[in-house]
């Protein structure tokens, strides 16, 4: 930080050199950045100001701007707001969870006392390895009432009910997922210097107290950052519910607010769905850099 | 040279963006729809693509290519409609690259003219003349009614029969139903014996349409200038109240249909009926090989003893979509594929399709005994029922909207929250709400 001012001045001074070489190997990237990504944003909220206007019952559509119309509906739209609620709910309670087990699970792998690291790292990783819908599908015969191997205890206890089958998709969600995160946290323990454990050691710790007091902490970057990932992850779910939706009449065509921007793009009410997507993003944004801010703050103090 | 280059890749670029912004711009405008434009043959050979979900379409689709050399076209598949393929006719649409045909069901033909994706093909040859080979509601639903406007050329209808187990029946003692009261009547005899005579399907909202259909229900109507959307009309409750009894009281299962747990129910005998169209035929026997031979068709039951009344479920129509550059020969296409004999018999015979010709009905392999249902000529039937469909009956232009509100109102049902009779009234409100979104003069 403090070096900063001298090598700026001097870096101003200097031209750059190889300008054109720049130009070129930035190129491919620009374009493809431009293309599938900028574009389609500035498209989404292009879409997103226009309103269809008509003469007559089958009048040609013409699309024009109609401001926030859009947005004005999005925020009377009672469906989407309830499917918003319905996966904070979810967050609330799965990635907690999921992470609990994720950090548990690191911890064990990183602990001298457990044999067979090797085996366990991949076997907890392996379901990660398996496409999100599929695995969808698979658990969606495991808890289906009438062709579940289980079929003795979904058929009495209805795992795709209304009021089950969000907690049914966050298991899904778990077993996907927390070997991914535990990889994280785990890549993150392996990088703490040995001299530490040894200088607790020395002082008289034990296995416990090291993992709680002087693991957890050093490690709390790469739990945010898994919390992060999980918290859009959540925002964005779509896959598991909508494979469910094959299983049971307990997840709507607005269940998640994925589900409900692909719902009304299939009306097709394009600028509606467009806003959706807008606020979506915005929302996922805010949760994040509320949740970063957060914990944070926490860190410094 | 470097410098060069590198404008160039910028250059290049830019124009990627302005030709992607292009296309979309140019799929929103396009020409005015309504005027039936004029209709003349191309020159040379013509590449035509159609996009379809029947199963086995491609072996028809081979016949024309061999007899048609000039006029080759390829055949694209899909999901089903509501499944998939609509979304994609969307949005292929409105970036200007839609194929040339698609399969499109007359609940969903209103939908597409809203969106100005259909091309009138009144004035190509031989179209407007066709009128009187089809069964009059068909030729209505590709026509809105209107003089001078053919929008699609009809394919297939979907009159209603109930489907049954006729062995289980026998074996229970239990006769045919033939009224609706009859049909709940049963319905008590078979749980009682541990099966179902049927599931209540959540998302198979046009299905439940075509039993208000038999009830003389309408939906919507567009008299002049403005829609009505008639979801909680009487006879759409009367249909409602009917099914709630039957769930509230446990007598249909709720397994969603079109699904490996719906066929297995049907497979092991735990249902026993399906109400359902002519198509089903096929579903059935694909989908519960294990019963070959045990099933039969009747009517309908009926909402007062002695009536003679059926609702249909589907059907599909061919449509030249929208920016379709050859629309004489793909019209000439979709006439050849719903009005020749070997045609339909073709497409009876991969796909069980049921002809929306008045000649069609008369086909040989129509008049045949069907093995799986024990040797039943089940078309019988069908050519019964489809002559007893009302004519009258309209769909609205955001059916898939519809169909998703009142489907999720269905599923909440089956969770065991709110009656069927909510459902409707939640989807007419939400109708109506869409149509006001896409600017649709209705009546609130």
């Amino acid at each position: 930080m403090t070096t900063t001012s001298v090598p700026r001045l001097k870096a101003r001074r200097t031209p750059v050199k190889h300008k054109r070489a720049i130009a070129i190997f930035l190129a491919p990237f620009a374009v493809l950045f431009a293309a599938f990504y900028l574009l389609p944003i500035g498209w989404a909220i292009g879409q997103s100001l226009l309103v269809v206007e008509r003469d007559g019952t089958f009048g040609k559509p013409v699309e024009v701007f109609g401001g926030l119309t859009q947005y004005i509906l999005v925020f009377q739209n009672e469906a989407f707001w309830a499917s918003v609620g319905r996966v904070a709910l979810f967050g609330v309670v799965q990635v907690p969870v999921m992470l609990g087990f994720a950090l548990v699970l690191a911890l064990l792998l990183d602990s001298p006392l457990v044999k067979g690291k090797k085996f366990f790292r991949l076997a907890f990783f392996v379901p990660y390895a398996v496409p999100g819908v599929i695995a969808a599908i698979m658990w969606g015969y495991l808890y289906s009432p009438n062709l579940s191997p289980f079929a003795a205890f979904t058929s009495g206890f209805d795992l795709l009910a209304p009021e089950t089958v969000l907690w049914s998709i966050a298991n899904v969600v778990t077993w996907v997922y927390v070997g991914y995160n535990m990889l994280i946290i785990y890549s993150a323990l392996l990088a703490l210097p040995s001299e530490i454990f040894e200088a607790a050691r020395l002082d008289g710790a034990n296995q416990l107290q090291i993992a709680l007091s002087i693991k957890i902490p050093l490690v709390m970057p790469a739990i945010v950052l898994t919390a992060i990932f999980s918290i859009i992850g959540t925002l964005q779910l779509l896959a598991e519910p909508q494979v469910f939706r094959s299983f049971t009449s307990s997840v709507s065509s607005t269940f998640t607010p994925n589900i409900a921007v692909y719902t009304t793009s299939a009306v097709p009410n394009v600028s509606l769905a467009a806003a959706m997507s807008v606020v979506l993003a915005l929302a996922t944004f805010i949760m994040s850099f509320v949740f970063l801010k957060f914990t944070q703050r926490k860190g410094d103090q | 040279m470097h410098i060069k280059n590198s404008k160039r890749i910028v250059a290049l670029g830019v124009l990627a963006a302005i030709s992607l912004t292009g296309c979309a711009a140019g799929g929103s405008g396009g020409s005015a729809s309504g005027d039936a434009a004029a209709c003349a043959p191309s020159d040379g050979k013509v590449d035509l693509t159609y996009t379809s979900w029947i199963p086995g379409i491609d072996k028809v689709v081979d016949i024309w290519n061999k007899e048609n050399p000039d006029v080759q076209v390829t055949v694209q598949t899909g999901p089903n409609g509501n499944g998939g393929t609509y979304k994609n006719f969307f949005n292929q649409l409105s970036a200007g690259n839609a194929p040339d045909l698609g399969q499109i069901e007359y609940d969903a033909l209103p939908n597409f003219r809203v969106q100005d994706g259909l091309t009138n093909i009144a004035s190509c040859k031989n179209v407007t003349e066709s009128k009187d080979d089809f069964i009059d509601w068909t030729w209505n639903q590709v026509t809105f009614g209107e003089k001078d406007s053919v929008y699609a050329i009809p394919q297939d209808t979907g009159p209603m029969a109930m489907y049954y187990r006729k062995d289980l029946f026998e074996k229970a003692g239990i006769p045919v139903p033939t009224t609706w009261d009859e049909y709940a009547a049963a319905a008590k005899t078979i749980r009682s014996q541990g099966g179902y005579i049927t599931n209540f399907p959540q998302n198979d909202v046009n299905w439940f349409a075509g039993l208000v259909w038999q009830a003389d229900g309408r939906w919507f109507s567009n008299e002049g200038d403005k829609w009505d959307v008639t979801l909680t009309s009487p006879e759409s409750e009367k249909v409602a109240d009917y099914w709630q009894g039957l769930i509230s009281t446990d007598l249909v299962s709720k397994v969603p249909a079109w699904t490996d747990e719906w066929n297995n129910a049907y497979n092991t005998g735990s249902d026993w009926t399906w109400i359902s169209a002519v198509w089903g035929a096929n579903s059935i026997s694909s989908g519960a090989p294990d019963t070959s031979g045990n099933w039969a068709v009747a009517p309908m039951p009926q909402w007062k003893a002695g009536e003679n009344k059926a609702g249909n479920w589907g059907g599909s129509s061919t449509a030249v979509l929208k920016g379709s550059k050859h629309p004489y020969e793909a019209a000439q296409f979709a006439l050849w594929l719903n009005t020749s004999d070997e045609a339909l018999t073709a497409l009876n015979k991969e796909a069980n399709l049921y002809p929306a010709t008045k000649a069609g009905l008369k086909l040989p392999v129509l008049s045949e005994g069907v093995d799986f249902y024990g040797g039943q000529k089940i078309y019988d039937t069908f050519a019964t029922a489809a002559n007893e469909t009302n004519s009258d009956f309209v769909w609205g232009p955001t059916m898939t909207q519809t169909y998703g509100d009142v489907a999720d109102g269905f599923g909440e049902v089956l969770g065991g929250s709110g009656t069927l009779t909510d459902a409707l009234k939640t989807g007419q409100k939400k109708t109506i709400d869409a149509l006001d979104a896409a600017a649709i003069p209705v009546n609130k």
